[in-house]
């Protein structure tokens, strides 16, 4: 990761009407990483990836794409940047080659041997002489992520791009785009409600709500070590516990101490020493879902997960 | 641009409506010439004698040329028309039959309007179907500014009504060749002092170039209302409305002062040679100015809507 800035968002502010839909938006890019961009419902996030792409005009400030900006310089700030859209639409009527072919042309230097290195890639090669129409949801994902990667991008842009995938192709395009990100050293954002999907894919996610990026944060970063406990009886176990030194937070039939490894083994001799029968023993990691609640104050983003 | 004008060239291709639409031309065409051979066959005309049709005509333009209220345009046809038609009883030279191939190619610009029609379906729907398809989103998110793309989109409309033109007037040619062959008669114009000889093919050109004025217009205007509406039934349907509505309106107008810069009283330019014009204090260059201004109008709302427009849906 060379951790070279690519994008720069400056100040970025859109109104629609009368109602200030993204608020003064700062967010920086970086080469080989892979950033997630969650939020609720309604939160701005298509609206800011619609901005980062052209299709929509910000109100306010700017997006800055390898040094040139997406207002004065469009073709060039645009020129090394990768879309996919929400469900890639393809011309249905003509083949997947000439669908290709028809966005080759679009871009300077992409040549007919790049097409055909691309197809390899996505390993479309049987079909791609057919038309579009006749493709299932995964092959025209592929084809979509194909025309993204036409024109080598460094900076890849994905709008839920795992909409309509089942888990295997989930799972074989996250590997894709991690490959992508490492050995091409390209930027990747990635929007998307599946939270888990953006815990396994993103190095770093930023959050938005009500237009304002509330918080960025590097998905890996060290977390206080927690394990659950449960036995019973459990007042007499979290008495135990208590007497030991840990802090002790009550959750679902157990509870939850901050502890690391190294004083478990300890902790179960005493408790079993006080005559309590232990039934789970585990490390306790919080999820991505139970810290993005508790930064967006829940709600709405619970039912776009179970959609 | 010229890759883009292939691409936009390679989509109108690739949908079986443009397919069906060229094959729909060459059937009309066809099915035309065949009606007119057989009418002539099965009930042939009474062997006229263009001698006496010749005779009635010049005294039909001498008596009108006595209106004083006449456009200079069409005051030249009628010398014209009326100095031919002299000088063909006095050199006995015949004129063409209607069931010749000169006569069908010298009217071949009337069946131009199928041509304007063709124009407008896909001048209204080169914008409106990237929207409705959602494609849009994956032509706009190019390297490219939006008014390229949108040149892109207005060349590839015209070059089809210009392809769809030549398509017709070979289809013409061919089939009345087919159908008739080629008569006798000789081809006369009055070149403003005399009456000589012309070529039939040099008139039938000119009288398609201009009739292609129209086609352009009413395809600008389902262009413009296309790229404006994102719909192209709506812009289908205004269009082909207009132009049969519109033209109507000139007779409606055509007290009022208004008319003058009524699109409409302008996009038939085959009226300054054909005798036929319904507004006569006009001229060929104040008709050529007004298309002019129109067609910016049109140009302007398009890609000030095409550029400005946030893509949402």
């Amino acid at each position: 990761m060379s951790n070279e800035k690519i994008v720069e968002i400056r100040k970025l502010s859109k109104t629609i009407g009368k109602k200030q839909i993204i608020k003064d938006l700062n967010l920086d890019l970086h080469k080989g990483e892979i950033t997630g961009f969650l939020g609720p419902n309604g939160a701005g996030k298509t609206t800011t990836i619609r901005m980062m792409v052209g299709l929509m005009k910000p109100s306010q400030g700017d997006i800055v794409i390898g040094g040139k900006s997406i207002r004065t310089d469009f073709e060039e700030s645009i020129e090394k940047v990768g879309v996919i859209v929400e469900n890639p639409e393809m011309y249905k009527f003509m083949s997947g080659y000439k669908n290709l072919l028809h966005f080759a042309r679009m871009h300077k230097g992409v040549t007919k041997a790049r097409i055909d290195e691309v197809i390899q890639q996505v390993g479309m090669q049987n079909r791609i002489k057919e038309k579009v129409g006749s493709y299932s949801l995964g092959m025209r994902q592929r084809l979509g992520l194909a025309q993204a990667l036409l024109n080598n991008p460094e900076f890849l842009i994905l709008d839920e791009p795992t909409n309509g995938l089942d888990p295997a192709g989930i799972r074989e395009f996250r590997m894709y785009l991690r490959k992508v990100a490492r050995e091409n050293d390209v930027a990747i954002f990635v929007s998307s409600h599946l939270l888990s999907e953006i815990e396994l894919l993103c190095d770093r996610i930023a959050i938005i709500q009500n237009g304002e990026l509330i918080d960025i944060k590097n998905v890996n970063e060290h977390q206080q070590s927690r394990y659950y406990i449960e036995a019973k009886p459990a007042e007499q176990a979290k008495q135990v516990l208590e007497e030991i030194g840990f802090t002790v937070h009550p959750h679902e039939n157990g509870y939850l101490i901050d502890t690391e490894a190294e004083h478990i083994p300890g902790a179960i001799k005493l408790l079993t020493a006080a005559g309590v029968d232990l039934y789970a023993v585990q490390p306790h990691r919080t999820t991505l879902e139970d810290q993005f609640l508790e930064m967006t104050g829940g709600g709405e983003i619970a039912q776009a997960h179970t959609k | 641009m010229l890759k883009l004008i292939q691409n936009e060239w390679m989509k109108l291709w690739s949908k079986k409506a443009t397919w069906i639409m060229a094959v729909l031309l060459i059937v009309i065409l066809l099915a035309n010439a065949g009606i007119t051979k057989w009418i002539e066959s099965t009930s042939p005309a009474p062997e006229s004698d263009w001698q006496e049709m010749a005779t009635m005509d010049m005294m039909m333009y001498q008596d009108q040329l006595q209106n004083s209220d006449m456009a200079p345009a069409q005051q030249e046809y009628y010398e014209g028309q009326a100095a031919i038609a002299e000088y063909r009883l006095a050199n006995d030279a015949a004129p063409f039959k209607i069931e010749s191939l000169q006569q069908q190619v010298l009217d071949g610009h009337m069946m131009l309007s199928l041509v304007t029609l063709f124009t407008v379906i896909v001048g209204a729907g080169i914008v409106a179907a990237e929207f409705s398809q959602g494609t849009i989103k994956m032509l706009l998110t190019r390297p490219v500014n939006r008014w390229k793309i949108l040149t892109s989109k207005y060349i590839t409309t015209m070059l089809f009504g210009l392809v769809f033109a030549i398509l017709t007037f070979v289809s013409i040619a061919l089939f009345s060749w087919i159908f008739f062959g080629t008569g006798d008669g000789v081809f006369l114009v009055w070149n403003g002092s005399e009456v000589v000889e012309g070529s039939y093919w040099a008139e039938a050109l000119k009288l398609s170039a201009l009739s292609l004025a129209s086609t352009w217009m009413i395809g600008t205007f389902a262009f413009m209302l296309g790229t404006v509406f994102r719909s192209s039934s709506l812009a289908i349907g205004v269009s082909i409305f207009l132009m049969f509505v519109g033209v109507q309106l000139v007779f409606l107008l055509q007290d009022f002062e208004i008319v003058k810069y009524y699109l409409f009283t302008h996009t038939d330019l085959t009226q300054f040679y054909t005798g036929f014009m319904p507004i006569s204090d006009i001229t060929m260059t104040m008709s050529l100015i007004v298309l002019a201004v129109y067609f910016l109008i049109f140009m302007l709302i398009s890609y000030w809507t095409f550029s400005k427009r946030d893509v949402t849906a």
